[in-house]
């Protein structure tokens, strides 16, 4: 096992830019997601971590040693493809098998590994099938499976469970963590799925257009976005983002929404004193926010008025489409809430929770002191 | 998630195609009507006409007059125990293994050739193509001229020096020469130019062939074998060969085909040569029906290649059939 680490990573095709100026330090028995819309240069990354594409600038290297130069096979790496890749002449171990023949493992070796990767993954009955007699997630373990028995120092996969239908996605993920925990593996996982980002990796990478937005926890991701982009592109429904105008009374700041008053938190103040213009946005998550009657509104709410203009039921809650001035706001309530559609109501934010983002360059305006919500 | 797969595959098979058969019975009517015309003049002047051979095959008809009296397999006989027909299949042996085996293997070097992101791949593929739309007989002219012995392409070996220059299609020897009742049968040497020539003119199609064969194996197969850590030779031959096999086969099926029916090439190249050397069973059922009027003896050649073509072809197509089900 190892660590990797991008140095100003560039990739070009032509006038297109694929991947640009990257750099991360990724940590040994790191479950890392490359997270982005398609096209982000999520899986061009990958590639040229794996060796299959080249560098136009910068150097990888994999735990000490610089390996931009290297072919594949010796970048001690195993990849896991979006579509497995399986060998379909090969059966299952064989498919196991092949890198270490190559590797010129001895055959006692070669068996053990593999039977023991089959016990580990629930294939030790299929070893003798072909993967066309298969079905999708027994062949996305053989993939893993082929790469688990190389015990290479790192593990790239691009997207592997795209394949699979939700509910096996889903027993997938977890099964995937637990095999993190287990073999202590170094993980670079490539995906567009946020759920998966979220729920297995210990770091996130946020890419877009071959620019990494945010690396952080996926508690950082989700609660402080660095910008808008990635405040919407993480979360269903994504965070919401109300337009203001900044003032200040009496040394504090205030945000005029919709007309209405909202005294910003302290923690925003040092953010906000970088402000040159008035115009800001103000983005909340939609389970921060509460719908509430005029009067009651609890410690640490910022209330604003609005009114209720769609409700959609999930069965164990409900999105609220409310209305503030030209904004429309989504609050995520429990199914007891009884409203109707056109009721006024107020909407109690939460003062903690709040991010404010400056609308033209659309970054967040929380500095890196920001504290964390508790 | 160990969710065993045996049984669901088996019920698929049955549950859905009675549905799309239902489905399909009308259109399948429809074409059976539309397609009447077609299959009663194929079923005429293709099938009528084998069947007329085959019984032409079992007369006495071996002279002008047709004396269609039963023979019974009188005809078989005497083709096969005659020195002819015995060097025939020798020739016939021969030719189609070594065409087979170099149109296979100049096709692939050539697909591999072309399939290197070059620039002009198409001129490249036109180029290695047309040699198959020039008639047999024309290359075997062309080749002919090539591979004169004293005028053609050993002028060249004369100027580099050597002095034993191979004698080409007008050579009578046999390598090894092991004699086998009346014939010999090693390998006729003359007949080496005209697989040659066949190779030349036959191995633009196997090209195309693997090519296409070579551009649906996908790309991520050949990066996961990468990553494996094989090199250039050992994806060829442990990943991308394996996934060729049907192509090798729809070649092997088709140039066999081919190889059967050989006939201008021959004529125009070497005829049937001394002592049969260069014969094939073709030249040989047209000598002996229009030549000489065995018209008995040369419906009986006709069969046996019926049936040597069926040999190759009818297992191909089976497969293919239970392959597309
Ligand atoms: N081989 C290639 N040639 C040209 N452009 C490419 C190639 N591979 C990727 N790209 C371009 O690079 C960008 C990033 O692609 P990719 O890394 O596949 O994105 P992702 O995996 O995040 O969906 C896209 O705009 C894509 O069109
Ligand atoms: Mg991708």
């Amino acid at each position: 096992m190892a660590g990797v680490r991008l140095s100003h990573v560039t990739r070009r095709f032509g006038n297109v830019v694929a991947v640009d100026d990257v750099n991360l330090e990724i940590n040994d028995r790191e479950f890392l997601v490359l997270l982005g819309p398609s096209g982000c240069g999520k899986t061009t990354t990958l590639r040229m971590i794996a060796g299959l594409e080249e560098l136009s600038e910068g150097n990888i290297y994999i735990g000490d040693h610089d390996v931009s130069q290297l072919p594949p096979k010796d970048r001690d790496i195993a990849m896991v493809f979006q579509n497995y890749a399986l060998y379909p002449h090969m059966t299952v171990y064989e498919n196991m098998a092949f890198g270490l023949k190559l590797h010129k493992t001895p055959k006692d070796e070669i068996d053990k590994r593999v039977k023991e990767a089959a016990e580990i993954l629930g294939l030790a009955p299929f070893l003798k099938r072909r993967p066309k007699e298969l079905s999708g997630g027994q062949r996305q373990r053989v993939a893993l499976g082929r790469a688990i028995v190389r015990e290479p120092k790192v593990f790239l996969m691009d997207e592997p469970l795209s394949n699979l239908d939700a509910k096996l996605r889903t027993q997938t993920r977890v099964e995937l963590k637990r095999l993190h925990q287990r073999l202590g593996a170094t993980i670079v996982y490539v995906t567009h799925d946020q759920t998966e980002a979220m729920t297995m990796g210990t770091r996130i990478v946020v890419m877009k257009d071959g620019v990494v937005q945010q690396v952080d926890t996926p508690e950082g991701i989700y609660r402080r976005p660095v910008n808008q982009f990635v405040a919407t592109f993480v979360g269903t429904p994504p965070m919401n983002l109300i337009s203001a105008t900044l003032t200040s009374e009496q040394g504090r700041f205030v945000a005029q929404v919709a007309g209405q008053k909202v005294a910003l938190p302290e923690f925003l103040t040092p953010g906000l004193k970088s402000m040159t213009a008035e115009a800001m946005t103000l983005g909340i998550r939609p389970e921060n926010i509460q719908l509430l009657a005029e009067s009651d509104v609890p410690a640490g709410h910022l209330p604003v008025a609005g009114v209720v203009r769609v409700i959609e039921p999930l069965g164990h809650e409900q999105m609220v489409y409310c209305q503030v001035g030209d904004n429309t706001v989504v609050v995520r309530m429990d199914n007891t809430w009884r409203g109707q559609v056109d009721d006024n109501v107020v909407l109690a934010m939460e003062s903690d929770a709040l991010n404010a983002f400056d609308p033209v360059t659309e970054r967040s305006l929380l500095t890196h002191e920001t504290p964390m919500l508790a | 998630m160990a969710n065993p797969v045996t049984p669901a595959k088996a019920t698929r098979q049955t549950t859905v195609r009675k549905p799309a058969r239902r489905i399909r019975g009308w259109d399948n009517r429809m074409a059976f009507f539309t397609l009447i015309p077609s299959l009663i003049l194929l079923g005429v002047f293709v099938y009528g006409f084998i069947a007329w051979s085959g019984y032409v095959s079992l007369t006495n008809w071996n002279s002008l007059i047709p004396t269609l009296t039963w023979a019974g397999l009188r005809n078989y006989a005497t083709i096969f125990s005659s020195f002819r027909f015995q060097s025939d299949l020798r020739n016939l042996v021969v030719f189609t293994v070594l065409f087979i085996a170099g149109d296979l293997v100049i096709g692939m070097i050539l697909a591999l050739l072309v399939d290197q992101k070059i620039r002009a791949e198409g001129l490249f593929r036109s180029i290695f193509i047309y040699p198959m739309a020039i008639s047999m007989v024309v290359t075997g002219v062309i080749w002919s001229w090539i591979l004169n012995p004293t005028t053609g392409i050993n002028l060249f070996f004369h100027a580099l020096g050597f002095t034993h220059v191979p004698e080409w299609f007008l050579s009578s020897r046999f390598a090894p020469s092991v004699h086998l009742g009346q014939i010999d049968i090693g390998i006729p040497v003359g007949l080496l130019a005209v697989v040659i020539a066949a190779v030349w003119q036959m191995s633009g199609f196997a090209m195309a062939v693997y090519l296409g064969g070579l551009r649906s194996v996908p790309e991520e197969l050949k990066e996961a074998a990468r990553i494996d850590g094989a090199g250039p030779w050992r994806t060829f031959w442990s990943v991308i060969l394996p996934q060729l096999k049907g192509t090798t086969a729809t070649i092997v099926v088709i140039q066999a085909a081919a190889s059967l029916k050989v006939f201008g090439l021959i004529y125009a190249m070497t005829g049937s040569g001394q002592d049969f050397s260069t014969d094939m069973p073709n030249l040989n059922m047209f000598q002996t029906t229009f030549q000489g009027d065995a018209f008995a003896q040369g419906a009986a050649i006709a069969i046996v290649l019926l049936l040597l073509m069926a040999a190759f072809t009818v297992p191909y197509v089976l497969s293919m059939l239970r392959g597309e089900r």
